[in-house]
C-alpha cells in the first residue's frame, strides 16, 4: 500500500522552532569551545601572574644603613694579609661579626643587630678586602636587613617589629634595591644571602654534558635509521626501543642512573657529570625522533642528484642531507634540551637534592640545578624563601622561554619547504 | 706526576691532527710524483692516518685509566709500610684513600697519621704506572700512525676504509637506545628480584597496608594498593576529568571554528603550558591551589580536608596535560577525511552536529589512543605529586584528603639516608618496575590503536 506523506512544512512553527533550537545548540557548542580555549589561557595567565607577582619582589631586598666606626672599635688584623687567600678566615677570626653586631645595636637601638641579616658582616668583610683604608674610618654601610625586616618592609607588619620598621623607614634608614647577591651566591640557609648562581652554573654544566653526549649520539642514530638501516629485526628493535624510551617516565631514568652510574660505575654522586649523563639518556630519544623527521623532509631528489654525480653514500649524507636537515635537527635539540633543563625528578634520585653552599667548581663536584633549587627552597620554613622560590622560577621560565623562542626563530628562518 | 686522562686525550687528539696533515700531504706528494690520479681525495688519506693514530691509543687510555688505580694500590700493598695496615674494613680504606689524596696533590697533608708512611710508596707507584701508561699509549699511537702512513699509495682505497669506520660509529650510536632500554629493564629487574626475596610480589601488588617507615616494633609493610589507588585517583581520574573536556573542546574549536590567524597564535601559547617545568606546577599547586581548595572544602564542611590534597595535584596535572590531549585530538580530527565532513554538512547538519555525530566518532580511536598516552604521562609524573599530594598512604575516595602515588614514594624511599641494600631502597626499584611495565603497556596499546585507525583511512 502506498502511503503518501505530506511534504515537510519548513516554514511552519514547529520546524522553525526546531531549527532555532539547533542553531542555539550550535552557538552554545561554539561558546563552549571558545570557553575551553580561554580557560586554558586563563590557567596559563594565572600561573604566570602568581609567579611574577610573588617573584618580582624576590629580586629586591631591603637594606639598612649602619654606620661602623673602626676607629672606636678597631679590627685588629694585619693589613698585609688582606690580599692573601685566607683573608676571609683572618678577618672572621678577628671578630668582625661582633663589631658589626655592636655597631647595629648602637645605631638602631636595642636588638638592632637582630634587624640586620646574620650574614651582613660578610658584606663589610668584602668591602674591607677591596679597600683596607676603611679600617681607619667611620663608614656608613648599606647592610642587608634580616629576612623578617625585609618581609615587614615589603608587606607591612603589625606589632613591635612593624613599629620598628616604620620608624626606620621614617628616618630614611631603609633602602630597597636590586639584590645582587641573589645572582652571585650559591644556596644558603639565610634568605638574605641565598642566591641562584650556584644552581645556575650547575644547570649549565649539566646541560652541557647532556648536550655533548645526546646530540652526536642522537643525530648519528637518526642518520643510521633513516638512511642506511636495513629493514630487519634489529632495526625494528632499535626503533621500538627509541619510541618507548621517549615515553618512559623520567623518574625511571633516575632509577637507572642510580643503579648503573652511581652504584655500579661509582661515578661522583650529585655531580653535573652524573646528572648530565642521566639527562642525556632521557633527551636522546627526543633528538632522534626530531632528527628523523628533519631528515625525512629532505627530498630524495637531492640524494639522487648527489649519487648521480658520483658521491658515495656516506658523502651524500654528510655533504648534502645532514646540512639541509640541520635547522630542523637543531630546533628539536633545543626543545629537548629545554625540557631537560626543567627536569627535576631523575636528578632527585642521583643525589642532587643535597644542600650545596658552594658554586660547583667542575663536572665532578657536588652541585645542584635550578629546578632542584626551586624544589629545595619551596620546602624551606623561612618565609623569606617564598619570594626567592618564585624569583628563581622566573629566572628558569625566562631561560626556557628564550630557548624555545630561539628554536622557533631558527625554524622559521632556516627551514625550507620543499 | 699523575695520570691525567683528559690532558692525554688532548695530546693524542693533537697527534691525530698532525697525522691528518701528514697523511694528506703524503698522498698529494705520492700522486704528484707517480703522475697518477688518487683513488680517494687527499683528506680521506688524512682521516685514515688520524683514525689509526687516535682510536687504538684512546681505547688503551680508557682501559688503562680504569685499571691503573688497582695496579697502583696493589704495588703499594706489597711495600714495607703497608704491612702494618689494619687487615680489612673501613679503616684500611680510609687510610689508603687519605694517602692517595696526598700523593696525587689533591690534599695538602694527611688527615690520618697512619697514612703518612704510605704517601711515598703511593707517589712512587703512581709515578711509575703513569710513565708506563703514557709510554705505552704513545707507542700505540705512533705504531698505528706509522702503519697507516706507510699504506698510503695513489691507488689506496682510503675513502672506503674511512667510510666503513663512519658506518660503524653510526651503528654504535643507534645501539645506545637498545643499551639504555636493556639497562633500564635489567637494573629494575635485578633490584626488584632482590626485593622480592625479602617481600613477596603478591604483598606488593595486593597488600593494602603501606608503611615502610613504621619503625622497629612493627615490621615494614609493603602493600602497594594504596599507592596504586592514589596514582589512579590523581593521574587517571582527576587529571583526566580536567584535561579531556578542556583539551578536546580546545582542539575542536581550534580546528573547526577558529580563524587560521587565531589558530596560528593560540596554539603556541597553549604549548607553553606543556613547556612549563613540572617543579613550577608543583610549587603552584602547593602554594596557591591547595590552600584555596582546602578553604573551599572547609567551607563545604568536608572532613579530612588537607593542604596536601589529591584534588590540587590532580587539577594542576590536568592543566599540564591539556596541550598534550589537545594536540593528539587535533591530529586525529584532522586525519578524518574531508569528504565525511562535507557529506554531513551537505545533508544539512550544523557544524556542531557534524562534529559530535560524525567527526568525533570517526576520530574516536585516535582520541582514545591519545588519552591513554596522556594517562601514561600523568601516572609517571613526579614533581607535582611530591610537592602537592603528600606522602601519607590513604585509601580514600575523598579528593580533598591527602593520598600518595607510586612516583612520590619512589622519591621518598630513595632520598632518605638508609643503606642502599635495605628493603626500602629495593622497594623503590620494585615500584619503578611496576610503573615501567604499566606505562609501557599503556603506550603499546595506545600506539597500536592509533596506528590501526590511521591505516583504516589512508
Amino acid at each position: 500500500m502506498n502511503r503518501q506523506t505530506a511534504p515537510t512544512d519548513w516554514k511552519g512553527a514547529v520546524m522553525q522552532k526546531r531549527i532555532a533550537g539547533r542553531y542555539a545548540a550550535e552557538r552554545r557548542f561554539r561558546l563552549m569551545g571558545l570557553g575551553a580555549v580561554l580557560l586554558s589561557g586563563a590557567f596559563l595567565a594565572f600561573l604566570l601572574f602568581v609567579m611574577v607577582g610573588n617573584g618580582a619582589r624576590g629580586f629586591m631586598y631591603t637594606h639598612v644603613e649602619v654606620p661602623v666606626d673602626f676607629r672606636a672599635m678597631p679590627l685588629t688584623v694585619d693589613k698585609t694579609r688582606l690580599g692573601d687567600a685566607d683573608a676571609d678566615q683572618v678577618i672572621a677570626n678577628a671578630g668582625l661579626a661582633d663589631i658589626v653586631a655592636f655597631a647595629a645595636d648602637e645605631a638602631l637601638g636595642t636588638d638592632g643587630s637582630k634587624l640586620i641579616s646574620e650574614n651582613a658582616w660578610k658584606e663589610v668583610r668584602s668591602a674591607i678586602k677591596d679597600n683596607p683604608e676603611l679600617l681607619n674610618a667611620r663608614t656608613v654601610f648599606d647592610l642587608p636587613a634580616s629576612s623578617e625586616v625585609d618581609i615587614a618592609a615589603k608587606e607591612g607588619a603589625k606589632g613591635a617589629l612593624g613599629a620598628k620598621v616604620d620608624a626606620l623607614e621614617k628616618d630614611g634608614k631603609l633602602s630597597t634595591g636590586i639584590h645582587w647577591p641573589f645572582f652571585r651566591n650559591a644556596d644558603a640557609t639565610d634568605p638574605a644571602v641565598a642566591g641562584i648562581w650556584g644552581a645556575l652554573k650547575g644547570s649549565v654544566l649539566t646541560i652541557f654534558i647532556a648536550f655533548l653526549i645526546a646530540f652526536p649520539t642522537g643525530v648519528l642514530a637518526a642518520l643510521y635509521l633513516e638512511e642506511y638501516a636495513p629493514k630487519n629485526r634489529w632495526t625494528d628493535l632499535i626503533e621500538v626501543s627509541i619510541n618507548n624510551l621517549a615515553a618512559v617516565p623520567s623518574i625511571i631514568f633516575g632509577l637507572l642512573a642510580l643503579a648503573v652510574f652511581i652504584n655500579w660505575f661509582g661515578l661522583c654522586q650529585a655531580s653535573p657529570l652524573v646528572g648530565g649523563l642521566t639527562l642525556a639518556l632521557m633527551t636522546m630519544p627526543v633528538i632522534v625522533i626530531a632528527s628523523r623527521n628533519a631528515i625525512k623532509s629532505v627530498p630524495p631528489s637531492i640524494r639522487d642528484a648527489a649519487l648521480g654525480v658520483g658521491a658515495s653514500p656516506v658523502q651524500v649524507v654528510f655533504h648534502h642531507v645532514l646540512p639541509l636537515a640541520l635547522p630542523g635537527i637543531l630546533t628539536g635539540t633545543i626543545i629537548g634540551m629545554a625540557r631537560a633543563l626543567g627536569e627535576t625528578a631523575p636528578l632527585l634520585l642521583v643525589g642532587m637534592r643535597a644542600f650545596i653552599g658552594d658554586v660547583p667548581g667542575g663536572i665532578c663536584s657536588p652541585s645542584t640545578v635550578l629546578p632542584m633549587q626551586i624544589f629545595l627552597w619551596s620546602d624551606e620554613v623561612d618565609r623569606g624563601f617564598v619570594e626567592k622560590t618564585s624569583a628563581a622560577i622566573i629566572v628558569l621560565l625566562v631561560v626556557l622561554l628564550s630557548m624555545n623562542a630561539f628554536a622557533i626563530y631558527l625554524r622559521n628562518k632556516f627551514e625550507k619547504r620543499w | 706526576m699523575t695520570f691525567n686522562a683528559a690532558a692525554l686525550l688532548l695530546l693524542i687528539a693533537g697527534l691525530a691532527l698532525i697525522g691528518w696533515l701528514a697523511g694528506r700531504a703524503r698522498s698529494n706528494l705520492l700522486a704528484g710524483r707517480a703522475g697518477e690520479k688518487l683513488h680517494s681525495r687527499p683528506q680521506y688519506h688524512g682521516w685514515y692516518v688520524a683514525l689509526w693514530l687516535f682510536a687504538p691509543a684512546a681505547l688503551f687510555l680508557a682501559v688503562w685509566s680504569s685499571m691503573s688505580p688497582a695496579l697502583i694500590t696493589n704495588q703499594v700493598l706489597t711495600s714495607e709500610a703497608a704491612q702494618s695496615l689494619p687487615s680489612f674494613g673501613f679503616e684500611r680504606g680510609a687510610i689508603l684513600s687519605d694517602a692517595r689524596a696526598v700523593a696525587q696533590g689533591r690534599q695538602a697533608a694527611v688527615r690520618l697519621p697512619a697514612a703518612a708512611p704510605l704517601v711515598k710508596p703511593y707517589a712512587d707507584a703512581s709515578h711509575k704506572y703513569a710513565w708506563i701508561g703514557i709510554a705505552a699509549m704513545l707507542a700505540l699511537a705512533l705504531a698505528g700512525g706509522l702503519y697507516a702512513f706507510t699504506r698510503i699509495k695513489p691507488d689506496f682505497r682510503a675513502r672506503t676504509r674511512v667510510e666503513k669506520i663512519v658506518m660503524l660509529f653510526l651503528l654504535l650510536a643507534s645501539l645506545v637506545a637498545i643499551l639504555t632500554t636493556f639497562g633500564i629493564v635489567l637494573s629494575l629487574l635485578f633490584e626488584s628480584i632482590r626485593f622480592f626475596r625479602l617481600v613477596s610480589p603478591a604483598e606488593l601488588l595486593f597488600g593494602t597496608e603501606w608503611a615502610p617507615t613504621s619503625g622497629a616494633p612493627q615490621p615494614d609493610t609493603f602493600g602497594g594498593i594504596p599507592l596504586f589507588w592514589g596514582t589512579i585517583l590523581i593521574g587517571a581520574i582527576i587529571a583526566m576529568i580536567v584535561a579531556i573536556p578542556i583539551g578536546m573542546m580546545t582542539a575542536v574549536y581550534l580546528t573547526q571554528y577558529a580563524a587560521p590567524a587565531v589558530r596560528k597564535w593560540v596554539k603556541p601559547i597553549l604549548e607553553i603550558l606543556a613547556g612549563v617545568p613540572t617543579v613550577v606546577y608543583g610549587y603552584f599547586a602547593a602554594l596557591t591551589v591547595a590552600p584555596a581548595l582546602r578553604e573551599f572544602a572547609v567551607m563545604l564542611g568536608i572532613p579530612n580536608a588537607s593542604t596536601e590534597s589529591a584534588l590540587a595535584a590532580g587539577i594542576v596535572m590536568g592543566v599540564m596535560i591539556i596541550p598534550f590531549v589537545s594536540s593528539m585530538a587535533d591530529d586525529s580530527i584532522n586525519a578524518v577525511p574531508q569528504a565525511m565532513r562535507d557529506g554531513s554538512l551537505a545533508l544539512g547538519a550544523t557544524p556542531n552536529e557534524t562534529i559530535r555525530q560524525v567527526l568525533i566518532p570517526a576520530a574516536l580511536p585516535g582520541v582514545m589512543g591519545g588519552i591513554l598516552l596522556a594517562v601514561s604521562r600523568a601516572i609517571g609524573e613526579t614533581m607535582i605529586v611530591v610537592m602537592a599530594a603528600g606522602l601519607s598512604a590513604n585509601m580514600t575516595a575523598n579528593p580533598f584528603a591527602s593520598v600518595t602515588t607510586v612516583t612520590a614514594q619512589i622519591v621518598k624511599l630513595l632520598t632518605g639516608d638508609q643503606e642502599f641494600d635495605s628493603a626500602k631502597t629495593l622497594a623503590a626499584f620494585a615500584l619503578g618496575l611496576v610503573l615501567f611495565i604499566v606505562t609501557l603497556l599503556l603506550n603499546i596499546v595506545a600506539l597500536r590503536i592509533v596506528k590501526k585507525y590511521r591505516e583504516a583511512y589512508e
